[in-house]
């Protein structure tokens, strides 16, 4: 059983450095993982700074934003304190983790949607699936592959967002954006949201037989992910720590029934054999 | 002998198409069976069922003491595949390619890599990227990478097909060498003279098994023996007296040749050559008429498509 264990590890592991080669040998996969996350980031700063400068909180108000601002208010009363254009900033930090949730969709949708796909173009599929490799530990392997150093970049680009913070001018506003649901949303959903996003892409992979028609599937699989930031802005649901800390297991719970379906989808033979 | 492939009524359905209907087969260890059939005629989902890549419709098989059906991965233990067209992650080298196949073994994988590309001649371009390989290198890498866990069973999927003269025969030499080893060999192939050449037994295929047996047994039981004899001139005499004897069946004239069926091969020949002799023929040599598995083929194949019309 041990050994079973630790050949099921090797294995996958074994996918993860095999898949990171191909990424990283390619100069504009490369390029694309690294700079996609700093122009997400960058444009996040800029336009909440933009915002707020010429905007101002007044306009705001009277926009669908001023009801998600009112909503956050009964929930972070100690938020009163603080003047209205702060209060807006802290509402935009405070969201950023689920804005950051763009950068693990969009490196989903452009490679995960690949793998498989590229293991059909390439006649790789076939000799692979001759080892005695199982299909689940294939399928984690590559979500996790595309998901590790996305998730990675994520965290860096929470750092940068911070540093951008103190840099336009709102480090007094930290303290009541680095609160529990930042570190949850940041540590636990962000994580277990971009796992979701690979698993999606690795299925729509395995399901087409093109790259266009993994891409369009897996546009239509994960859009709905970017909902949860939606209901933010608009005030409809504003997280708790309960709240957060129940979702993290929800989709803990989902991300298993989405392995156990892609195995489910991933049917050897059909591939095998109508692949031409 | 014990056996490594047993086949048991296998089949396959695609829908309302049967590409593999009762295969019942078998391959002794250390034998390489050819299995030789036409484009489309079942071999590569023969192949697939047998390495457990797909399962069969109806039937089941045993290859090295496994069910390829219920037991895939224990099997891709101890098989190794090559597949009709063997890709490549074309942009890693040569030896990162067979580290990432050999890494799902439990084996010592960098020194099985490193020994299988020196043995297949890939050793000083194992830094390259495959792209660059030509086809008859990445076909020997294919070989390599089917072979980096010692499999006791091999399946080839055409493994000389689409290579040039120089790059088949080094193939085919490597298929002698896996022999030579004492490797069991299932090798799918349309090319006639390599399994003259190599295979101990000849499968000819078409969605059903048609014949299997050496090429000699094959030769034998299909067409009847015949001698040629080689003079420096043939005329009428000669060839009246060869009819006039009662043990030939059948005398044809082509240029100097004489080709003569016997009713005894082996024990009508001495007198055959004495009358010939007789008749002032001058014998230059005398000769047994070899069939060549393509004619051998060609009649089974045909034979096969006149029952199949009948039956219509």
């Amino acid at each position: 059983m041990r050994e079973n264990k630790a050949q099921t590890k090797k294995r996958i592991i074994n996918i993860i450095r095999k898949e990171w080669k191909c990424i990283f040998s390619n100069l504009n996969s490369a390029l694309f993982v690294t700079s996609l996350p700093l122009i997400i980031t960058a444009q996040a700063l800029i336009l909440i700074y933009l915002t707020m400068k010429f905007a101002g909180a007044e306009v705001l108000v009277k926009t669908l934003l001023g009801k998600g601002m009112e909503n956050w208010l009964t929930m972070f009363p100690e938020l009163e304190s603080l003047s209205l254009i702060d209060r807006f900033q802290v509402f935009f930090f405070a969201l950023f983790p689920f804005y950051l949730l763009l950068i693990p969709i969009m490196i989903a949708v452009s490679f995960a949607t690949f793998s498989i796909v590229e293991e059909k173009q390439e006649r790789t599929l076939e000799p692979l699936l001759a080892t005695p490799v199982r299909t689940w530990e294939l399928l984690f392997g590559k979500a996790l592959a595309g998901a590790i150093p996305s998730l990675l970049i994520t965290w860096f680009c929470s750092g940068l967002f911070i540093a951008g913070i103190v840099w336009i001018g709102s480090s007094h506003l930290l303290g009541f954006v680095l609160n529990a649901q930042w570190f949850i949303s940041l540590f636990l959903l962000v994580p277990l949201f971009s796992f979701l996003a690979f698993m999606l892409g690795v299925i729509s992979s395995s399901k087409a037989n093109d790259p266009k028609t993994a891409q369009n599937i897996a546009i239509i699989a994960v859009l709905p992910i970017l909902a949860i930031l939606g209901v933010q802005l608009t005030g409809f649901i504003v997280f708790t720590t309960t709240m957060l800390l129940v979702l993290a297991f929800v989709l803990g719970i989902l991300n298993f029934f989405v392995l156990h379906i892609a195995v489910r989808l991933f049917q050897r033979e059909s591939i095998v054999v109508r692949w031409r | 002998m014990s056996m490594m492939i047993e086949t048991f009524n296998l089949t396959k359905k695609f829908d309302n198409l049967t590409a593999v209907e009762d295969l019942c087969i078998q391959v002794n260890k250390g034998e390489i069976l050819g299995f030789l059939g036409p484009n489309g005629a079942g071999k590569t989902t023969s192949i697939r069922m047998l390495a457990g890549i797909i399962a069969p419709t109806k039937g089941y098989a045993i290859v090295s003491g496994i069910r390829p059906d219920k037991e895939a991965e224990r099997l891709h233990e101890v098989i190794g595949l090559l597949t009709e067209t063997p890709g490549f992650y074309e942009r890693l080298t040569a030896r990162e390619n067979m580290l990432y196949f050999a890494r799902f073994y439990d084996i010592e994988a960098d020194s099985k890599v490193d020994e299988n590309l020196q043995k297949m001649g890939l050793w000083e371009r194992r830094n390259d990227k495959v792209g660059t390989f030509s086809k008859g290198m990445k076909q020997r890498l294919a070989l390599a990478r089917c072979l980096v866990h010692e499999p006791e069973v091999l399946f080839l999927d055409e493994p000389t097909a689409g290579l040039d003269p120089e790059s088949a025969k080094e193939v085919r030499e490597l298929i002698m060498k896996l022999k030579e080893e004492g490797r069991t060999i299932f090798l799918s192939t349309h090319n006639l003279e390599e399994a003259e050449l190599l295979c101990d037994r000849i499968a000819v295929f078409r969605t059903r098994l048609m014949v299997v047996d050496t090429p000699q047994n094959l030769r034998n039981r299909l067409f009847q023996r015949k001698v040629i004899v080689e003079l420096e001139e043939v005329n009428e005499k000669i060839i009246n007296a060869v009819k006039s004897l009662d043990f030939v069946l059948d005398v044809s004239k082509d240029g100097r040749h004489l080709i003569i069926e016997l009713r005894y091969f082996d024990k009508n020949r001495p007198e055959l050559v004495r009358s010939i002799v007789e008749s002032r023929g001058k014998i230059r040599s005398v000769f047994e008429k070899k069939h060549s598995l393509e004619e051998i083929y060609l009649t089974l194949i045909k034979e096969e498509e006149e029952m199949k019309h009948e039956r219509k």
